[in-house]
């Protein structure tokens, strides 16, 4: 027995140490494959993209590693957004910081604020690289006093999903989607009335979809013209303005054409496809997912705005691609390097179909690839014109400030409450004052 | 004592009954992984069989490093709290010194610390010790545990003292006390801990996200999590395949030292 | 004089070598003792004593995004969780949590304990049936749990349409969706405590109910008057560390709900999580973290205090 004991115990240590050991061999060999792919000059991207996103991406990558022999692009998902960007103000500044990283759009004043990124504007001076073939519409979000930080990439706007067959059903136009806050009103209630078991309209809890119905009207989230021309001290919205929103829904709840899906909006989607809703507002970057998977004729159509105010447009929703400070040259050149990949027709109309984000570059729409999807799925088209009939202003501009993904939580609470049943004027009312009281904690926490 | 067949019968209704309904969602779980995605979108009963959602799993990451990784992550964990908590608990039980007691209370309060709250100052730990990306980061955080040192100590409570004094009169020294005799004598305490120690490691989530930028030392856990999307529609098939991947090693775990581990977990509880 | 003198010089010596000796020995000793904890020791101090004084230092500061200190705010942190109906809310969900999911955990992990416990054939397999979800993480239990609810799909509401009920908005109705987490957590918590009960009363003297059944007590008298009662110290080791297991509960929470609807499942290391990753406020997730220690320890000291003195140890 004392045997046994005493060889184990020396197992556990030699295994230990075997560990540890390891530890050391396997981290040298990675750093040997650094050097070994030699003259290859490695970057390391981090992002947010898991499930079909990723698959795209990382089939992007491997074709731009492909495609030269210079440059190892080594795609490194981190979590979500929010997870992979407390982690890089951790590591920032350090050897475990990437060489550029992915970050959605609420983040790029934080990002700036940081002082850890290089302004994606220095690489576009030193190679006279044309940025304006680029989206317009997108690259307004992304440039601030006429300097680009970052290079945007997957890019996404709110578009209305709905039901053709159940309008059929319910005597509506298929053909016809309501534009008004107020004809969707209608559209649901004859649709609940020809069908009891569907409800007419879901809108998902999410700040981004509250914040874009906000643009829709011309108003702007915060004040000094959305944080564009100076640090923001409150909201930008009047009271108008933000409860016409919670009205609108509150009036479907109470017609009992609402589905209520929280803030969870692949349950939503899920609903639609069975059937159990016929309109919704989501992202356009899931658009050929649900066509693709619906056993009925979706129609997408354009953002919905109340009834006595004109159309102004949608801001740019998704995330784009910063440089980090504090690398070596070469290895942010390389990085620059594939930020321009990236960005080509060919590779963007990839992107464009492979997942329904927008394509940053409007040349990738004459791409065959694009021009076949297209021709396959029409709808596909409406996010396009969405985008580019959007009015240039402060408010679709967007919004800049480093409290946004607080912000939205705020307004995603308050949606929630009114979704069950809750007043529109007291949540209305908490909602405002807890925004104004995060800038007000945001401001002073920057010390100044 | 002999149970009469009705009684039997009841308690086999009620047995059958229970397992159904708690391996209810893992059974769900499995089928649900063999079956096409326009089956469960729809919700009906699997027309089809298929392996396409485990191939598309192992197709989008790299699932067997995860595991592997996964696999030397539990593995050095659960030695470490073997050792650590061993001698921890042998100076707790066997060793008289001056503020044993409240060394004693200090260990069990650091089980009060909720580990979420202190996660980004121990990032920044690992950051400064070029930890990340490493398996020493993945592990070494974890080696200490109030919850090993208890059991441990609960355990060699039930040594008789006749027996260090017996060894004393023999001339041996603490240590081989401890490697000679008390370590043998729990070796079911020592086992439940093993099994402990490598179901709670294997399963953490937060904390190798954290402390791993790539897919070199990524545990399994985290693969799950990039299996599901965030705009796209998810694909239940392959997710539920990728929770099976992740459930299989450790239910077959489970089934080898159950008889062990409610052994030992008892002794840690009761006396 | 001179002859006593030296007596009690003699004396003291000897005094003083016995006392250095005997601090000798009691040095000897700690030191052996510091020997065997040390590894534990550095370990707590670095990845657990540490990081929580740092929470507590940077409980009285603002931050900026990188976690830098900036403004120093002495209480104010802590002044404004008391009076933030987010935080107050978080704190009343914890508590409701505990109480949704502890006693419901005990009472049916004893329930399924007592029916293993029988020598039956096959015995070994449900055994091992109950135990199995000990063996789940969180993050697969929380898949699995998601797809459940799902209003469309999940089964669940597929069981109560057809047994002509109305569906129910699991995870989007304030008033399911704490219980909706509950259960989540409950089936995640059944396998250990199970095995922890299954192993107290395997190790209940069999003697116990021999005399029992001379004097023909019935099943539930035996229940009630036996197994409970000598289950006891079980039962204190399981709720204990139930209790402290739930207050730290995250990762069903993340998955299943984010804290939703309206903050209904909002719990405090949730809260915290929030504070810290998405808003990037490390002072005040830092204070609240400081609150939740606290909260756990009070519980855990009551606990001992009342519920101890109380346990029957054999």
């Amino acid at each position: 027995m004392k045997k046994i004991m005493s060889i184990l115990t020396l197992g556990i240590l030699l295994l230990l140490t075997a560990c540890s050991g390891s530890n050391t061999t396997s981290k040298s060999s990675a750093e040997d494959t650094k050097t070994k792919s030699g003259e290859k000059q490695v970057v390391t991207f981090w992002h947010s993209m898991s499930g079909a996103g990723q698959e795209t991406l990382d089939s992007i990558v491997k074709d731009f590693n492909h495609s030269q022999n210079k440059i190892q692009v080594n795609a490194e998902f981190q979590g979500t957004y929010d997870e992979a960007l407390t982690k890089f103000n951790a590591v920032a500044g350090t050897n475990s910081a990437p060489t550029m990283i992915q970050t959605f759009e609420i983040g790029t004043k934080s990002m700036i604020n940081s002082g850890n990124i290089i302004p994606i504007q220095e690489f576009v001076d030193k190679d006279h690289y044309d940025m304006s073939g680029l989206e317009k519409n997108i690259t307004n979000y992304y440039s601030l006093d006429g300097k680009f930080y970052s290079m945007p990439f997957n890019s996404s706007t709110p578009v209305m999903y709905y039901n053709k067959d159940a309008f059929k059903m319910a005597g509506l136009d298929p053909d016809k989607a309501p534009a008004t806050f107020e004809e969707v009103e209608t559209a649901a209630k004859a649709i609940t009335k020809s069908n009891p078991d569907m409800k007419g309209f879901a809108l998902q809890a999410y700040g981004w979809l509250w914040e874009q119905l906000l643009a829709n009207q011309g108003a702007l989230l915060l004040n000094k013209d959305n944080g564009r021309t100076d640090t923001p001290t409150k909201i930008g919205w009047n009271e108008e303005e933000g409860k016409s929103i919670f009205n609108w829904v509150k009036q479907m709840v109470d017609d009992d054409t609402f589905a209520n899906y929280g803030t969870n909006g692949d349950n939503m989607i899920a609903g639609f496809l069975s059937g159990d809703v016929a309109m919704f507002l989501q992202s356009s970057a899931s658009a050929r997912d649900v066509i693709d998977n619906a056993p009925f004729d979706v129609g997408i159509a354009f953002l919905p705005h109340p009834e006595d105010k004109e159309r102004q447009g949608v801001v740019i929703g998704g995330a784009s691609l910063w440089m980090i400070d504090g690398k070596p040259k070469a290895e942010s050149q390389a990085a620059w390097e594939f930020m321009k990949y990236l960005q080509k027709p060919e590779v963007q109309a990839k992107w464009h179909v492979g997942t329904g984000y927008f394509a940053i570059n409007p040349a990738a729409y004459d791409e065959k690839v694009v021009k076949d999807a297209w021709a396959e799925k029409p709808q596909l088209q409406v996010t396009v014109d969405q985008l580019q009939s959007t009015k240039p202003s402060y408010a679709t501009q967007g919004a800049l400030m480093d409290m946004l993904p607080e912000g939205r939580k705020i307004m995603e609470t308050a949606l929630e409450t009114v979704f069950n049943g809750g007043d529109v004027d007291k949540s209305y009312k908490t909602a405002v004052q807890q925004f104004n009281e995060a800038i007000k904690q945001a401001n002073k926490a920057r010390g100044k | 004592m002999m149970l009469s067949m009705r009684k039997k019968i009841v308690f086999y209704v009620l047995l059958i009954i229970s397992a159904l309904l708690l391996a209810g969602p893992a059974i769900m779980a499995i089928v649900m992984s063999f079956m096409t995605n326009q089956d469960i979108l729809t919700g009906r009963l699997p027309t089809a069989f298929t392996i396409d959602n485990y191939i598309a799993a192992f197709d989008r990451l790299p699932l067997l490093q995860f595991l592997f990784n996964s696999l030397i992550v539990s593995i050095v964990i659960m030695l470490g709290q073997l050792i650590l908590s061993s001698l921890a608990a042998y100076a707790f039980v066997f060793l008289e010194f001056k503020g044993r007691d409240f060394l004693f209370y200090l260990f069990i309060a650091t089980m009060m610390v909720p580990f979420e709250a202190s996660v980004i100052p121990n990032f920044h730990i690992i950051r400064d010790l070029n930890w990340i990306d490493t398996y020493a980061g993945l592990t070494v955080p974890f080696f200490a545990t109030t919850f090993g040192t208890f059991l441990l100590r609960q355990n060699f409570k039930q040594i008789p003292k006749e027996l260090r004094e017996a060894s004393l009169i023999a001339g041996m020294g603490d240590f081989k006390f401890f490697l000679t005799v008390v370590l043998p004598v729990s070796r079911t305490s020592l086992v439940t801990l093993g099994i402990y120690g490598f179901l709670t490691s294997w399963n953490m989530y937060l904390w190798p996200l954290l402390a791993s930028t790539n897919d070199t030392v990524r545990t399994i856990q985290i693969g799950l999590k990039q299996l599901q999307t965030q705009e796209q529609l998810n694909q239940w098939g392959v997710i539920m395949a990728g929770a099976v991947i992740v459930i299989i090693p450790t239910l077959i775990l489970l089934f080898l030292g159950q008889k062990k581990l409610q052994k030992g977990l008892t002794e840690g509880a009761v006396k | 004089m001179s002859m006593i003198y030296p007596t009690i010089e003699t004396n003291e010596t000897y005094l003083h070598q016995a006392e250095r000796v005997k601090r000798q020995n009691q040095m000897k000793s700690f030191l052996k003792g510091m020997l065997f904890l040390l590894p534990s020791i550095i370990l707590f101090s670095v990845f657990v004593f540490y990081p929580m004084f740092k929470t507590i230092y940077l409980s009285f500061f603002l931050t900026n995004a990188q976690g830098a200190t900036t403004v120093f705010t002495g209480w104010d942190n802590y002044k404004a969780l008391f009076v933030d109906p987010i935080f107050i809310k978080s704190v009343k969900n914890t508590f409701l949590f505990v109480f949704y999911t502890v006693p419901p955990t005990v009472i049916i992990s004893l329930i399924l304990a007592v029916i293993a416990n029988e020598k039956l054939k096959g015995i070994g397999f449900f055994r091992t049936v109950f135990s199995s979800t000990m063996g789940v993480s969180v993050a697969a239990a929380s898949v699995f749990w998601l797809y459940l609810f799902n209003p469309t799909m999940g089964l669940l509401n597929k069981v109560l349409e057809t047994s002509g009920l109305d569906a129910i908005e699991w995870l989007t109705d304030p008033k399911w969706a704490l219980i909706a987490v509950s259960a989540t957590t409950i089936w995640m918590n059944i396998g250990f405590t199970f095995l922890i009960l299954l192993g107290g009363l395997q190790s209940i003297d069999s003697s116990l109910y021999e005399s029992a059944d001379i004097e023909g007590s019935g099943y539930f008298y035996k229940l009630r008057r036996i197994t409970i009662p000598m289950l006891s110290p079980t039962f204190f080791f399981v709720i204990t560390v139930s209790i402290i297991n739930t207050f730290q509960t995250f990762g069903q929470i993340d998955i299943l709900t984010q804290g939703g609807p309206a903050n209904g499942t909002n719990l405090i290391v949730y809260s915290i999580y929030r504070e810290a990753f998405v808003n990037y406020q490390f002072g005040a997730a830092s204070a609240q973290a400081v609150v939740l220690f606290i909260l756990i320890l009070l519980m855990t000291a009551l606990q001992f205090k009342l519920v101890e003195r109380k346990v029957h140890y054999q």
